[in-house]
């Protein structure tokens, strides 16, 4: 072991925080204020949405499955807990006759709505054998329909204090949106880690015959990660329609693509069996102050676009390489 | 010959219609999800429904893909609609379908995004764009006393309407504020969630220096309201278009200082009125406007239902 390739093996580990950290260092030479703590803030809270969805599809894409259907249930999920959060004296009520119910009923339907939504595409996965792919498109265009058809088309707005609170709420200095991401991952990071849950999505993801003949019960593994990733993508509604002050049927349209770009800048690998929440979690990052930055600079809307997609596909490249070389 | 084919035809369309079967209207929207073409969907059934004797009308959702929008007129045609009613996903590219309907001779009218140039047998039911964004600049070049800095939210980048409010925000800023500067112009994509995330980077990066946010809709700025009270600026005056209800109501408490009623029940009831119209043979302009109104809270009352 030479010196030269303990640095390069740093590299494949943590280049990705590298990544982070220069990108850090450029836009805070480029813009005043970016590092301002208000800024910074702004910068994790814009994150926690697409963050909270790319923990679900980080364990997802480790399994080698992959969901689409993340967006239309973050809309669903919102539409529907919305319009158990609406304060009692706005006039175009989704129930008028309910009174305002507290803030624990809009949570549990977010959380509810999600997980039914991840069980569909779970069981769609592990019993019908249909690829990932195929399973959570379908269900990214059924829900998506659900979601209008539930609320009309309509945005479901006005709702009470303590809903709000969730989006718009801070607890010693820090958003609440964000305590909560942060929450999440670690429980995420937990879960992934430190049991035999977790060690089974890296089996399955690894080689899943392999998985089975070891006693894995894949088929119920797959609906319990693909309940989970339902599950975060509802908290992800009830977070945006929090901070919103609404739930939209259109609300969160691309948003699977964000989260599966994050989950792959940081690391998880498309061919299975590996992946982080840490990867996850910086990757959600890297775009949001990639976001963030091109605004404070200025830099125009068409740009933007073509920007994050090359450091999309920069980063997967990099993975790659990273990858064959442990072959 | 032809000539007195076509109007045989025409009288024996128009005495089927006199004996009582309805107008059939197909109806192809550009997005289900956005919030205005919903209420404006809203006013083509309300209008649909008092004449129900008279029109029968389906709608289809083109989900922002001019290829299906293409896919959903040919079906129609098929289906024999006597008139077509389309909320274009792209104006630039409405040419073939206009050709193909009316060469099959039914009638076809755009709705809230004009297309121009219409031959004959098309027609057009909207509101002029560049006077929302006119409308707009008046309002807040008074209320800035002719000085200030402003950013504006636009909508999609392609869209007409994003386009032409923009430039009679511009319009109205060159001819009489020049002491009004443009900070930058981003889009938010029509969005309340993107609104915020503009406007929370825009005062981060701009601070004391901006004074008001001009949007090219009221979903955009009800997400620039939400991020402006986080950051505790209710100094910074927002404006918008539309009049959505949520709008009114953040109007109402002060929070929104105006925004531009943009009619859409009226323009898909007029729509509705005018594919019947056309379809039975009666004289109908190629062009209706429906007005823009400025909502501010002083005529407030006006607009809430």
């Amino acid at each position: 072991m030479s010196g030269q390739m303990k640095f390069k093996q740093f590299l494949g580990k943590y280049g990705i925080y590298l990544v982070l950290v220069a990108m850090v260092f450029a836009m805070s030479l480029m813009s005043p204020v970016f590092l301002s703590q208000d800024n910074l803030l702004n910068i994790v809270r814009q994150v926690s949405v697409i963050g909270l969805i790319s923990l679900g599809v980080t364990l997802v894409i480790i399994s080698k499955g992959i969901d689409l259907s993340s967006g239309s249930t973050l809309a669903l999920a919102a539409v529907m807990a919305a319009s158990f959060g609406q304060a009692g004296d706005w006039a175009a009520k989704m129930y008028p006759g309910i009174p305002e119910l507290p803030v624990i009923v809009p949570i549990l339907v977010a959380m509810l709505v999600g997980t039914v939504v991840g069980t569909v595409n779970g069981a769609l996965v592990a019993k019908t054998g249909i690829p990932a792919f195929i399973a959570t498109l379908g269900t990214y265009v059924s829900v998506r329909g659900l979601a209008l058809l539930y609320a009309d088309g309509r945005p479901v707005s006005t709702l009470t204090a303590s809903y709000q609170y969730i989006g718009q709420g801070y607890i010693l200095g820090i958003p609440l949106p964000v305590l909560l991401f942060a929450l999440m991952a670690l429980i995420t990071w937990v879960m992934l880690n430190h049991t035999k849950f977790g060690k089974n999505i890296y089996a399955i993801g690894g080689n899943i015959v392999a998985a089975e003949v070891s006693g894995v019960n894949v088929q119920r593994n797959l609906i319990k990660i693909y309940m989970y990733a339902g599950m975060l993508a509802g908290l992800a509604g009830l977070v945006l329609s929090a901070r919103l002050n609404t739930g939209q049927p259109g609300m969160g349209v691309a948003y699977e693509l964000d989260a599966i770009a994050a989950t792959t800048i940081g690391g998880t690998s498309h061919s299975g069996g590996i992946g982080t929440i840490q990867g996850a979690v910086v990757g959600a990052l890297i775009l949001g102050v990639l976001n963030n930055g091109l605004n404070l600079m200025g830099v125009s809307a068409y740009w933007q676009q073509i920007i994050k997609g090359a450091i999309i596909v920069t980063a997967v490249v990099i993975d790659m390489r990273k990858n064959a070389k442990k072959k | 010959m032809r000539k007195i084919l076509l109007s045989g035809v025409a009288l024996l369309m128009a005495s089927t219609f006199a004996l009582g079967a309805p107008v059939k209207v197909g109806v192809s929207i550009a997005n289900f999800d956005d919030t205005f073409l919903t209420y404006m969907m809203d006013g083509m059934k309300a209008y649909a429904k008092a004449h129900s004797s008279e029109v029968e009308i389906t709608f289809t959702d083109a989900k922002e893909d001019m290829a299906k929008q293409m896919d959903q007129v040919e079906n129609f045609l098929v289906q024999k609609k006597d008139a077509i009613i389309i909320v274009p996903v792209d104006t630039s590219a409405t040419g073939p379908m206009t050709s193909s309907i009316i060469a099959k001779g039914a009638k076809v009218v755009y709705v809230n995004r004009n297309p121009g140039n219409l031959p004959k047998g098309a027609y057009y039911v909207g509101s002029e764009e560049l006077v929302a964004g006119r409308l707009q600049m008046d309002f807040l070049g008074e209320k800035l006393g002719g000085k200030g800095n402003v950013a504006i939210l636009m909508g999609k980048l392609d869209n007409e309407g994003a386009l032409k409010r923009t430039a009679g925000n511009e319009e109205v800023l060159k001819k009489k504020y020049p002491n009004i500067k443009v900070l930058d112009k981003q889009t938010g994509l029509w969005q309340r969630s993107e609104g915020m995330q503009k406007t929370e980077d825009w005062v981060n990066r701009f601070g004391k220096d901006i004074n008001a946010i001009l949007c090219n809709n009221d979903d955009m700025a009800l997400g620039a309201i939400q991020a402006l009270k986080d950051k505790k600026r209710t100094d910074i005056i927002v404006v918008g278009v539309d009049a959505t209800p949520d709008a009114l109501t953040s109007l109402s408490k002060g929070e929104l200082a105006a925004t531009v009623f943009q009619d859409a029940a009226g323009q898909g009831g007029g729509g509705v009125e005018v594919a019947m119209k056309a379809a039975k043979g009666d004289k109908v302009a190629a062009e209706t406007w429906i007005p823009f109104k400025l909502v501010t809270p002083a005529n407030l009352t006006q607009f809430k239902k």
